[in-house]
């Protein structure tokens, strides 16, 4: 963007160099057709000039504010430049010595009243500028600060099903205790059945072994 | 990867082999899983998604063979996630079928997230409807089971996707539901003010200004706080643009929302509508005249 500007800058020079080189060889010419002409021509390049200054000037306040500051310094120079240029033509176009020294008279009181009037045009400009600056780092803080309560809520959400969640396994927790209670009690009874049966089968093996010893005994007595 | 596939296959081959030959005191269905479940194993190693989804199904027959539906259900679950990389369709069957195994079993919550997982398929390939039986089923589901939380999920999608469909009535229903429900929680009672801005939007949908004064009315009563927020005052707004039938105003409020907070585009699309309904109604008054 400050390409366009400096392309600006570039044409503002060029003309007010031009205008000021027209000025004084106009000032030189003796009154006639010739100085009319050529103060026709100084007064549509002052309207050139006007106009780049304008263009320059929206330039430079679209463009961020750290080069915004740089240029609007300049432009402020510029504006001043021509300024000077169309005093100086005022005077050729009068082109009379008396109201020549007259209007030199008069506007070194002006002076002071024009610079100052553009002086607070400028601080009003400036002014303007930080508060547009300013509502727009508020509408920025504002819009994250909505995004930082949305991303509050889904996670209070979140929150909410991981709570869910637990009390649930707490829950299910009870349950699997209780039912380890009752597998401990199923495994107990199992056992005491287990050596029970042991001791059945062991009996009954015993009984038979001791009758079988008490046949060969009387077999082995009748004998 | 090569070595994986032919491992895998040597699994199945025995795996079949013992299912059609004789075991020894009938473990032949368990061993026969056994070797399923590693092939399977080695078919997901080797990424051929297709042959480990089918694995996993006869693996799910031998199971129920075995009278252990539980087993059953979860490689019935391992089946449909190998197809999912695969294609939809066979997944989409395979959790029907482990849904309803978990449903006799009664691990309802179990099989309520599946149904969810169905539906987010049925999502992901647009097909609205089924997705929102689905949504809906699962929504049951989780309630029975106390979940709140995922219930309320499941039903805001079905709200969604009915309000997509142009079911509008349902979707507020829903809506106002979950805002009722979501006040008396204290981690919740901040998205109730999304909530209601959804119902408010759909309300505007039906197109039906009194109701939608109404229902404002009604919001504000179950939420005082809800008259102070931006969303109160974007659907007041709106409701005045309807009524004058100004779009030029719609726009504006909607453009002044929208810088705020991005609008995503399910709010997007049905605001569209309201503007293209009201762009019809214009046209149609301009046609009378």
């Amino acid at each position: 963007m400050s390409e366009v500007f400096e392309g600006y800058e570039r044409q503002y020079c060029e003309l007010s160099a031009n205008l000021s080189r027209k000025c004084s060889s106009a000032g030189l010419l003796p009154p006639g057709e010739q100085k009319q002409q050529k103060v026709s021509e100084i007064k549509a390049s002052l309207d050139d000039a006007d106009v780049l200054i304008r263009k320059m000037d929206l330039e430079a306040r679209s463009l961020q504010p750290s080069a915004k500051a740089a240029l609007l310094a300049k432009l402020r120079e510029y504006k001043s430049d021509l300024n000077k240029l169309k005093r100086e033509f005022k005077r050729i176009a009068s082109s009379n010595a008396d109201q020549a020294s007259r209007e030199d008279l008069l506007e070194s009181g002006m002076a002071g009243a024009h610079m100052a009037s553009a002086d607070q045009r400028e601080r009003m400009a400036m002014s303007v500028e930080r508060l547009n600056q300013s509502s727009d780092k508020i509408m920025e803080s504002r819009r994250t600060m909505l995004e930082t309560e949305e991303i509050g809520a889904s996670i209070l959400q979140d929150l909410h099903q991981q709570r869910e969640t637990l009390l649930h396994s707490h829950q299910k927790l009870h349950g699997v205790d209780d039912a380890i209670d009752k597998s401990k009690k199923v495994l107990t009874a199992m056992s005491r059945r287990m050596t029970k049966n042991k001791w059945i089968i062991f009996s009954i093996i015993g009984a038979l072994v001791v009758s079988i010893i008490f046949i060969l005994f009387y077999k082995f007595s009748h004998h | 990867m090569g070595d994986q596939i032919a491992r895998a296959e040597e699994f199945q081959k025995k795996a079949e082999k013992k299912l059609n030959g004789w075991g020894l005191f009938g473990s032949k269905y368990e061993d026969a899983a056994d070797l399923f479940d590693k092939s399977a194993n080695s078919f997901k190693l080797a990424k051929s998604w297709d042959k480990a989804g089918s694995t996993y199904v006869k693996l799910a027959n031998c199971h129920l063979k075995l009278e252990s539906k539980h087993e059953a259900a979860q490689a019935y679950v391992d089946a449909a996630h190998s197809y999912k990389k695969a294609s939809g369709n066979e997944a989409i069957s395979c959790l029907e079928q482990a849904v309803n195994l978990f449903c006799e079993i009664g691990r309802l919550s179990m099989a309520a997230r599946y149904l969810k997982e169905i539906a987010e398929l049925y999502e992901s390939e647009q097909n609205i409807e089924q997705a929102i039986v689905y949504f809906e089923k699962s929504a049951d589901f989780f309630e029975n089971e106390e979940v709140t939380t995922s219930a309320n999920q499941c039903k805001q999608k079905v709200a969604q996707f009915a309000a997509q469909l142009e079911q509008y009535q349902k979707s507020i229903q829903i809506y106002e539901e979950i805002a009722r429900h979501s006040l008396n929680n204290n981690l919740l009672k901040y998205g109730v003010k999304g909530h209601l801005l959804n119902a408010g939007i759909c309300q505007l949908c039906k197109g039906d200004v009194v109701a939608i004064t109404n229902a404002l009315e009604r919001y504000q009563e179950l939420d005082p706080t809800f008259s102070g927020t931006r969303e109160y005052r974007f659907l007041v707004d709106i409701a005045a643009a309807i009524d004058e039938e100004d779009i030029v105003k719609f726009t504006d409020v909607v453009k002044e929302f929208d810088s705020m907070t991005p609008l995503d585009s399910w709010k997007t699309t049905l605001l569209l509508r309201v503007k293209e309904k009201l762009k019809a109604k214009e046209l149609e008054e301009d046609d009378l005249t």
